[in-house]
């Protein structure tokens, strides 16, 4: 009786103590960093908002149902591709074309998962980074569109016209409204998720994750539910793909290099795989940290490399949940450790 | 020469001949790499991400040496050499006991840890830039021959019969000799081999140790037949190194040998027709696409996890 009752209200406190936290963040990103941080800064935060995006779909890929996906930033580049082409081709609304989008990145990214259905661990993993390597050689030689004619709309003699970037909403042209623009839609992708994961879907991706066979056993549809999360993590990835490309102006394949998909699941592993929070981190560490060091503190961003693979190495040795959960552990313990040196030095003082 | 065409399959192959040659040359280089994956990957379970990262290092090392000092020019060729060795046996013995249980996909981001360590230093001792260029041309580069109309460098050459004897020596290795068999062993079961006696981390070690050598003399090939030292690019070759590897589904040495060689073939090909040209580099990612496929086409769920 007495745990029936107690639990109610644990459970609530633990609601209302994440979305406290989620409401501070969310101010903290929409009205303190763009009334105190310049041009600069809040370019990088829009591309960190992109980049929390894509982690969160490796969050829910390989943290929620288990499969690893290597090709993360191919789709990114795809939604990109697609949204730039159709912001040449189409006058449509700026969310129309990010859902439109979205749903053809989704397309994709299931055509991709549904032969890897066949694989697992190591192979399903490498298959998408051989998927990745494959369209990053695809994109690079049908380039980015840049108001050519035909199904690529390249051309190697753009118009002026043609040279004209990514039309941003009309509500959001200047970089700071976009950054603000960006974080809203990114924060509707987490909550999307966030969605996914507390519901039926979450639950059937939590028992796939802990065991194939016994999810089969128990009912749960395993195809229908793997495809779901490809799909849900490649719209939420293709929807991030169209904010980049406005964001950009005009994409160049320069900025979608295979390895990048390695070195953010890297970082999605330092911020910690199990939690939409250590996306966030994850956003932060790959793209806000190299802009901190060299154009802020004019460090040689090659050591942000070293720290990076120190920090990998580390997660994956001793502390396999991330910063997310490691950091705030740490912290109490470095204060328990402080307070008990505190009380002991003066404990002494006051004896002697 | 006569000029005459041998069409089959549509296909002029004496217009192609130069270009199966390169391919060939270029194939031993991605079978080389394969093998060495491969042989790592049995016995310990690693997929090297690294392997690209240790084998430029160790041609920085050899350049380094080649240019700034007047030591002989095999000693910076050696040093290469040993470079990959000792690099690799210090990562197996200090992370290898550590990673042993550990999921496959997670040994693999450990390598990962490796490669980004290793790039970092390199970015940071040796920066590339601008129109500065970095080249190790070995010796045996200026040793051209004409073979059915194309070009190929002694290197070239060397690095195709160097997969063939490692692809042979290591077949051999694992069969005949006592430490090959007990490889063999750990490939199937870790914890068996240890119960049955067999000194594990000696074993594991030792096959850090080959793939090690394999990685600094594919890093000082790779280097030559890259026509810079870009250590980024050479980092990263790691990525479409690993498709002869899983066309051999990180089991067979002989299929990757093959995959290697027919990613090479295809990729030289594709070279003189105007529609897939741009498209050659593909040529890994997609045959080892197709392959991981056509292997997985029988998956059933299985309870364990080392399942494909």
């Amino acid at each position: 009786m007495l745990k029936n009752d107690l639990l109610p209200a644990s459970v609530a406190r633990g609601v209302i103590g994440r979305s406290a936290a989620v409401v501070a963040f969310l101010v903290l990103a929409l009205v303190v960093f763009p009334a105190t941080l310049g041009g600069d800064w809040i370019k990088t935060l829009t591309s960190v908002a992109i980049y929390a995006v894509v982690a969160a779909g490796l969050v829910t890929l390989y943290g929620r149902v288990g499969m690893i996906s290597l090709g993360q930033i191919a789709l990114l580049a795809i939604g990109t591709w697609t949204a730039t082409r159709l912001s040449y081709a189409t006058s449509l609304p700026f969310p129309v074309l990010l859902l439109v989008t979205g749903a053809i990145t989704c397309v994709v990214g299931v055509l991709i998962g549904l032969p890897a259905l066949r694989l697992s661990g190591l192979y399903l993993a490498l298959i998408t980074l051989m998927a990745a390597g494959a369209v990053n050689v695809v994109l690079t030689t049908i380039n980015f569109p840049n108001g050519g004619k035909g199904f690529v709309g390249h051309t190697a003699t753009p118009s002026l016209e043609g040279l004209k970037p990514v039309t941003r909403p009309g509500m959001a042209v200047g970089d700071t409204a976009y950054y603000r623009y960006t974080v809203v839609v990114c924060a509707i992708m987490f909550l999307l998720i966030a969605v996914h994961f507390a519901t039926k879907p979450g639950r059937a991706w939590a028992s796939i994750r802990e065991s194939e066979p016994a999810a089969l056993a128990a009912g749960v549809n395993i195809i229908r539910y793997k495809l779901w999360a490809f799909a849900l993590a490649s719209f939420t990835t293709g929807v991030a793909g169209g904010l980049f490309a406005a964001q950009l102006g005009q994409p160049t394949a320069f900025g979608f290099p295979t390895q990048d998909s390695l070195t953010l699941l890297a970082a999605a592993l330092i911020g910690g795989i199990y939690s939409l929070w250590g996306a966030v981190i994850a956003g932060a560490f790959s793209q806000l940290a190299p802009f901190i060091f060299q154009a802020q503190w004019g460090v040689d961003p090659n050591f942000l490399l070293i720290i990076f693979g120190v920090g990998l190495m580390q997660v994956l040795l001793t502390a396999p949940r991330g910063i997310v959960v490691q950091m705030p552990k740490d912290i109490l313990s470095l204060a328990r450790l402080g307070a008990n040196l505190f009380w002991r030095v003066t404990g002494r003082r006051g004896t002697g | 020469m006569v000029n005459f065409a041998l069409t089959v399959f549509g296909v002029d192959w004496v217009f192609l001949k130069p270009y199966i040659v390169l391919g060939l040359a270029l194939g031993g280089v991605y079978a080389l790499s394969g093998v060495g994956v491969v042989v790592l990957y049995q016995a310990t379970g690693v997929l090297n991400l690294a392997f690209g990262a240790i084998g430029a290092a160790g041609a920085l090392i050899a350049y380094y040496f080649v240019n700034h000092t007047s030591l002989p020019h095999w000693f910076a060729y050696l040093a290469c050499i040993v470079f990959g060795a000792v690099v690799n046996v210090a990562y197996g013995m200090v992370f290898g006991p550590a990673f042993a249980g550990r999921d496959p996909l997670v040994k693999m981001m450990g390598t990962l840890a490796l490669a980004l360590i290793l790039l970092g230093v390199m970015a940071w001792r040796a920066p590339a830039g601008g129109a500065f260029v970095r080249v190790l041309q070995l010796p045996t580069s200026n040793d051209r021959y004409a073979v059915f109309g194309a070009v190929v460098t002694l290197t070239q050459i060397i690095a195709l019969v160097f997969a063939f004897v490692l692809t042979i020596g290591t077949t051999a290795f694992l069969r005949l000799t006592k430490i090959g068999t007990a490889m063999r062993a750990l490939a199937s079961d870790r914890e068996i081999t240890a119960t049955l006696g067999v000194p594990v981390r000696r074993v594991e070690l030792a096959a850090w140790l080959g793939s090690g050598l394999v990685c600094g003399g594919a890093g000082l090939l790779l280097a030559d037949l890259f026509t810079s030292l870009d250590y980024t690019a050479l980092t990263f070759l790691v990525i479409s190194s690993l498709a002869a590897a899983l066309i051999g589904r990180l089991r067979s040495l002989w299929v990757t040998l093959a995959g290697g060689l027919a990613v090479g073939f295809f990729q030289a090909v594709a070279t003189p027709y105007a529609s897939i040209t741009n498209y050659r580099t593909a040529a890994p990612f997609v045959l080892a696409i197709v392959a991981l496929l056509y292997l997985g086409r029988h998956r059933t769920v299985t309870l364990s996890r080392t399942a494909g």
